[in-house]
């Protein structure tokens, strides 16, 4: 803290960044809480029956408490229902549906939010996830739609084609950056409006994509059954194969990162450019890597959502995955596990969304639940970069308990 | 630090513990007796992409349900879809709660809803601008919009000074076109019979081809610059399908200084948005409030049984109207022309005057 002028105002970005990273699994776990029971006050404060009996609250104070806790209790539980076990139904099979949802939905969210946590590990804000999905799905969709192969060999073409497209498609910022020094930023999200306006096209114009038969709408064929993930658990759950893809690509992610040479390079850009570059190290190559790879795992994104559908798909097959990886690799501080768990969490409240809406609550209020959680990782740093207050002091309480704990034993 | 965090909570604590006794001494209340008799009969409805609040078909719906909930005493549930992604998920969550009906709202869910219907055929499902592949556990509710989009275009063209009219769509998909096409024919019919040249701009049904945004989003700037350009191009009557375009439409006529007008969809515009009375002519309405509100009766009231055959809203059984006619400031008379329009409604009904060309 002596020489706080010596610091480059250069990297103060990257350094703000790689503090909301570095806040570890205690962090990430205090910002869940936290936003489930900012979560549990929206529910309390939209509900009706409270609402009424906040109004002779002096009179009758626990008609209020009830409500309230009524309505926190239906909030949750309708979320349980909806994303892990639906004890209200009749026969098992039905029951454990919710879980295999929550798997389906994390799928796509884990694989892409690798992807940018792997560019948030080189220094790089990759928010073109949406486009790079778009981009890989469009051309999967083109190999399991207007191809056909012999099956197996299906899916692996329209799976690779889709990965390698959307690998592509980053590498063009990738590209940019190191030529231009056009910020990633920038490009990635203007580029997420080409990839949507390219794949609108596509899925209008007859000739190329349009569903056969179909009207006038953009829309595409169903892909082949050559080239459709296989369901993994039968047909009475659509939980497919992509979800073992994005496990495998959290394997991939975990052994890039901490035991490869490239994985190395990127974690030493995303240090310090500067000194990755002294000692050798080819940034703006390591930035196109980067982002290739980055847009790779986006990639296998693509290929849940392209190839996991047995209906024709419309132009708005990324859904909100794009941006929903952002908040899952912040919350994944950017580590393979991370990653996972928060995919997972985030697949479950999609996953449970639709029993919370069935008993009447507001969709918005998982979207809330979302937003609070990241806002109270990634707030810390950046209201004290904003207000440049130094860092907090290392000995907090809670890290001197949890130290004590740790040394207990004679570890030094 | 430490000191002004712990102040400023208690200061929140004592701020909100003053408010609820502030505004919470009402007295308690004793008894409750709610107005309808409940019964058991649960009708649910998901949503097309948008909010049920869209004031457009999504809420016409949903305005259904709450008038069966108000005057019926059913129960009710519903789910939102923010993306295609959300469709089967909130069909299931319908099933899991075994919903008595099901009505899912907009041609962008046939899919999910016929795959939902097929795995729970003991189950009752309705598609509003939808159609069934085939299971006859699912009811398809379609409208003859060209029916009241020919009156539609027929008063536009009486209306419109520079005898150009406009019109364009959301999205190129039967159910919008169907609109568009009925008001082409109606706008060349008041040509044809005042031996004038109108001219359409937007929408050609003989080739299939015209102005479209590309999506639902409301009053985005894509719309707002079709509503320019075909302002630009003569025209002083636009009619945009494709929900809530009412916004982007007159800014940009207010923008281009003409007197121009605008022609609602769905529902009575004037009435349900009051903010842009002033330019609508009409409304060419599609009235879902009042068949999901029937078919809910037929079935939880009436005791009839439910069937997958398709309810068809026309003018002769009013699904489909006119809505009254305001700010008319055409050459011919209003009320000669509504006598006019009155006669074509009757032509519609009794099958002499096909809308569609």
């Amino acid at each position: 803290m002596n020489n706080a002028v010596e610091t480059p105002v250069v990297n103060r970005g990257n350094a703000v960044l790689k503090e909301i990273l570095s806040g570890g699994a205690t962090r990430a776990l205090l910002s869940v809480v936290l936003g489930f029971v900012v979560g549990a006050l929206f529910m309390v404060f939209s509900n009706e029956a409270f609402l009424t009996a906040a109004q002779y609250f002096t009179a009758r104070p626990a008609d209020s408490l009830a409500a309230a806790w009524t309505a926190i209790a239906d909030g949750y539980s309708a979320l349980f229902r909806g994303s892990i076990y639906n004890y209200a139904a009749d026969d098992i099979v039905v029951a454990f549906r919710p879980l295999t949802e929550t798997l389906r939905f994390a799928g796509p969210l884990i694989a892409s939010g690798l992807g940018i946590a792997l560019a948030f590990r080189v220094g790089l804000f990759n928010i073109g996830a949406s486009g790079q999905l778009l981009f890989g799905a469009l051309w999967a969709t083109w190999i399991s739609t207007r191809v056909s192969l012999p099956w197996g060999v299906h899916l692996v073409v329209a799976a690779l084609v889709a990965i390698l497209a959307s690998a592509a498609y980053a590498a063009v910022v990738g590209f940019l950056k190191a030529r231009t020094g056009a910020h990633e930023v920038i490009v990635t999200i203007m580029m997420n409006y080409i990839a949507a306006g390219i794949l609108t096209y596509f899925f209008r114009t007859p000739e190329l994509l349009r569903e056969v038969d179909g009207g006038g709408t953009p829309k595409s064929d169903a892909p082949a059954e050559t080239a459709q993930l296989p369901y993994l658990l039968g047909d009475q759950y659509t939980l497919h194969w992509g979800f073992i893809l994005a496990i495998v690509g959290v394997f991939a992610y975990w052994w890039i990162m901490e035991r490869s040479t490239m994985g190395y390079r990127f974690r030493m850009v995303g240090h310090n450019p500067d000194a990755a570059r002294t000692a050798g190290i080819n940034v703006e190559r390591t930035f196109m890597i980067a982002m290739a790879v980055s847009g790779a795992f986006v990639g296998l994104a693509a290929v849940n959502q392209a190839l996991g559908a047995r209906a024709g798909m419309t132009p708005d097959i990324d859904g909100t995955i794009g941006f929903d990886a952002i908040t899952v690799a912040l919350l994944g501080s950017s580590t393979a596990p991370g990653v996972l768990l928060a995919g997972l969490l985030f697949g479950a409240f999609k996953a449970g969304a639709p029993a919370m809406q069935v008993i009447g609550l507001s969709p918005e209020i998982t979207g809330v639940v979302q937003g609070f959680i990241v806002l109270f990782i990634a707030a810390p740093p950046l209201v004290r970069a904003i207000f440049r207050l130094p860092p907090p002091q290392k000995s907090t309480v809670v890290a001197d308990w949890w130290r004590s704990l740790v040394t207990k034993g004679g570890r030094k | 630090m430490k000191n002004i965090t712990s102040r400023a909570w208690t200061g929140l604590a004592l701020a909100s513990a003053a408010t609820v006794i502030l505004t919470g001494c009402a007295a308690a209340p004793t008894d409750t007796a709610g107005p309808v008799a409940q019964i058991d009969y649960l009708a649910c409805a998901v949503s097309d992409e948008g909010s049920w609040h869209d004031k457009s078909f999504n809420q016409s719906v949903y305005e259904g349900l709450v008038k069966a909930k108000d005057e019926l005493g059913v129960q009710t549930a519903d789910a939102e879809s923010a993306t295609p992604d959300d469709f089967a998920p909130n069909l299931q969550a319908m099933v899991d709660q075994k919903c008595d009906i099901t009505i899912a709202v907009g041609f962008n869910l046939v899919d999910a809803v016929n795959a939902t219907a097929e795995a729970n055929p003991d189950m009752n499902f309705v598609t509003v601008d939808g159609w069934s592949n085939g299971a006859t556990n699912l009811k398809p509710i379609n409208y003859a919009m060209n029916q009241s989009s020919y009156l539609a275009g027929y008063l536009a063209a009486a209306q419109s000074a520079s005898k150009v009219v406009g019109t364009y769509g959301g999205m190129q998909i039967p159910a919008v076109t169907d609109f568009m096409t009925g008001f082409y024919y109606g706008a060349m019919q008041w040509g044809m019979d005042n031996a004038t040249d109108v001219k359409v701009v937007g929408w050609d049904p003989a080739s299939e081809k015209g102005d479209f945004i590309g999506d639902f989003t409301p009053n985005s700037g894509t719309s707002k610059t079709i509503a320019a350009g075909q302002i630009e191009a003569g025209a002083d009557v636009i009619f945009p399908v494709g929900g809530d375009q009412f916004g982007a439409v007159s800014e940009a006529i207010t923008e281009s200084g003409v007197d121009g007008r605008m022609i609602g969809v769905d529902k009575d515009i004037a009435a349900a948005s009051p903010e842009y009375a002033q330019w609508i002519l009409t409304s060419a309405e599609k009235r879902m409030t009042l068949a999901v509100f029937d078919i809910i009766k037929q079935t939880a009231v009436d005791g009839q049984a439910f069937t997958g055959d398709v309810y068809l809203g026309t003018l002769e059984n009013g699904g489909t109207a006119l809505s009254p006619i305001t700010n008319y400031s055409g050459a011919q008379a209003q009320a000669d022309v509504e006598a006019k329009l009155a006669e074509l409604q009757a032509g519609i009904i009794d099958g002499s005057i096909n809308p569609l060309g």
